[in-house]
């Protein structure tokens, strides 16, 4: 699950997700939110990102979204694959080309966390918007 | 309150022997009333972060339209010392040369008349908003590396030029430090506004402070005014984004240890360092490129509805950046002078200024929060011995962009405005939501104190008569 924690002027986004994968699936969840519905044609992304550690994987991620959202008008619906190593990932994302609704200036490293608990994962980020 | 220091009514300090980590003090000019609202965020915490950086000097300086960011607070104000004093993306932000540009029509409120509707529709035609794809006029490659070398100068000679801050050029630009996907970014959008707090808003002069500067500056009562608020769009953004990771990668290098990794740094003169100011600089040239083609855009808007001569007599006041670095010196040191979501406001007698604008200081700009009004402020000079030549950028948020959707909605924000005789053209009523007046502070009180602690003083008061939102 996720939810938009309250922030005077950017977006914080809290994630509790049962594997570090899912984290990932959730984060796309939250984005696809802001982004909105999309009813151009259907186009599946590939999405290969590398990075130090889970939580700058996570900032990645993100800012893969933001340039493809930008660059082609892509917003993403769902994840149709994932494989994550340790640092790196690589995934297909499902969604349709349109004209993105929300804009996103930039993942920030404020508050960022990744972290593995006792019943699962629980990350954080601080969207610029 | 108990652990800041009153210094005067409108300055107020926490020592740096506050937290073992502040390398100097963190001051913040507000009223008491304004600081109890600032204590209410993450602002004060952010600040003292600031006060941390390796190379700062003096203090590190909260504005009174301070609110919380992420690394920087907005409304902040940090000095480092060159050449090892340290630069930080965070601490421009990611809209680089996020900046406000005035210009002033050469007719009133009542010679426009009924043409003031078809003039903010033509604006909102002539000039894309919105996010993500936009339908700015796509540029080829060389045109953008011309851009982001000399900025709108590239774009064909101005008189406007010589009314932009740094003349629209900040020195040290190289393309080459500008990522590829950071162009790949800003392609198509030079000349869009974006989303978020962006707007191109019609106002009217409602009341002149000070009959000198106005004079100066080509402004009178009831006169017709154009306000362009906009930054470096994608562009910029990515170019924070690369060097933020970058130099958190690099901060071990350099032994720097910092409370928010959003602070990331690195010593402005190492390669990191360097390169972060070479592509600002180029972003910031973008940005300034960005708000010239949207002022072309509402000269060609007022040729189209009010006639050759107004867009002809459309005279640009002035531009200043709200979000950038800039090499500065201050008795006898060379300092980087980070402001984030602040403005540059020197006095009258600096050579940095116009020279039609030398002997009544710098002119500001106030965006007030939309419906509201917004100022024309001259830089006096308790900027330069307070606040490394500084003053405020805004109203400063106060609520959440859910917070204030909870409070009113767009539907009814748009009736409200238009009850007001505002016109309104805004792609998304969950944005005009999110930008209500009601989620900022008021920006009176925070011109009032600006004014108060000598930074800068009222010129003149605008309100808005049509507002084009992003």
């Amino acid at each position: 699950v996720f939810r938009w924690v309250e922030h005077t002027a950017e977006l914080e986004l809290e994630i509790e997700a049962a594997s570090s994968a899912d984290v990932f699936a959730e984060a796309l969840a939250a984005f696809a939110e802001l982004v909105g519905k999309a009813d151009g044609p259907a186009i599946e992304e590939e999405i290969f990102i590398k990075a130090d550690d889970a939580a700058m994987l996570l900032v990645e991620w993100l800012d893969e979204l933001i340039y493809l959202a930008e660059t082609e008008g892509f917003v993403p619906e769902g994840l149709a694959s994932v494989d994550l190593g340790k640092d790196w990932l690589h995934a297909m994302v499902d969604g349709h080309t349109g004209q993105p609704s929300h804009l996103v200036k930039g993942v920030t490293l404020h508050r960022l966390e990744f972290r593995q608990l006792d019943d699962g994962w629980r990350a954080r980020v601080v969207l610029d918007v | 309150m108990s652990e800041l220091i009153e210094l005067s009514e409108v300055l107020w300090e926490l020592p740096a022997s506050t937290r073992s980590d502040m390398r100097v003090p963190a001051r913040v000019f507000a009223d008491r009333e304004l600081l109890a609202a600032i204590q209410g965020d993450g602002s004060l915490e952010q600040i003292q972060n600031v006060a941390t950086l390796p190379g700062i000097v003096e203090a590190a300086l909260a504005m009174p339209d301070v609110h919380q960011g992420y690394g920087f607070p907005v409304g902040g104000v940090a000095a480092t010392e060159l050449p090892d004093g340290v630069v930080s993306p965070g601490g421009v932000g990611y809209d680089i040369n996020c900046g406000v540009r005035l210009l002033a029509l050469p007719l009133t409120e009542a010679e426009l008349a009924r043409r003031r509707e078809p003039l903010v529709h033509e604006i909102s035609r002539a000039v894309p908003a919105g996010a993500g794809k936009t339908k700015g006029r796509a540029r080829r490659g060389a045109e953008i590396e011309a851009v982001l070398q000399e900025g709108p100068r590239a774009l064909g000679g101005s008189d406007d030029l010589a009314r932009t801050e740094s003349g629209g050029c900040l020195p040290g630009a190289d393309a080459a430090a500008v990522s590829d996907r950071a162009r790949e970014r800003g392609a198509g959008q030079l000349g869009t506004m974006g989303s978020g707090n962006h707007f191109v808003e019609l106002q009217r002069v409602a009341h002149v402070f000070d009959d000198a500067a106005a004079e100066a500056y080509g402004l009178r009562d009831d006169q017709v005014t154009v306000l362009i608020h906009s930054g470096s769009r994608g562009l910029g953004h990515q170019v924070c984004s690369d060097y933020v990771k970058q130099m958190d990668g690099a901060m071990r290098r350099y032994g720097i240890d910092l409370p928010d990794r959003q602070l990331a740094c690195a010593p402005a003169s190492s390669p990191e360092g360097s390169a972060y100011l070479a592509a600002m600089a180029a972003a910031a040239n973008f940005a300034w490129a960005n708000r010239q083609v949207i002022a072309d855009a509402v000269r060609s808007a007022v040729g189209r509805v009010v006639g050759d001569e107004s867009a002809r007599g459309t005279r640009q006041v002035y531009d200043v950046a709200h979000n950038v670095a800039k090499v500065e010196r201050y008795d006898g040191r060379e300092l980087l002078v980070h402001r984030k979501g602040a403005t540059r406001a020197f006095p009258a007698g600096s050579d940095e200024i116009p020279e039609a604008y030398r002997e009544v200081g710098q002119p500001v700009f106030i965006p007030g929060s939309m419906g509201t009004s917004s100022f024309v402020l001259a830089g006096e000079p308790g900027s330069v011995e307070l606040a490394f030549g500084s003053t405020c950028h805004g109203a400063g948020r106060r609520l959440s962009r859910t917070g204030a959707k909870k409070e009113v909605s767009g539907a009814e924000l748009r009736r409200e405005l238009e009850g007001l005789g505002i016109v309104v053209r805004s792609p998304s009523n969950k944005g005009l939501a999110e930008e209500a007046p009601l989620a900022y502070k008021d920006v009176e009180r925070v011109v009032e104190i600006v004014e108060r602690a000598g930074l800068s003083r009222r010129v003149a008061q605008l309100v808005p008569i049509g507002v084009v939102k992003g």
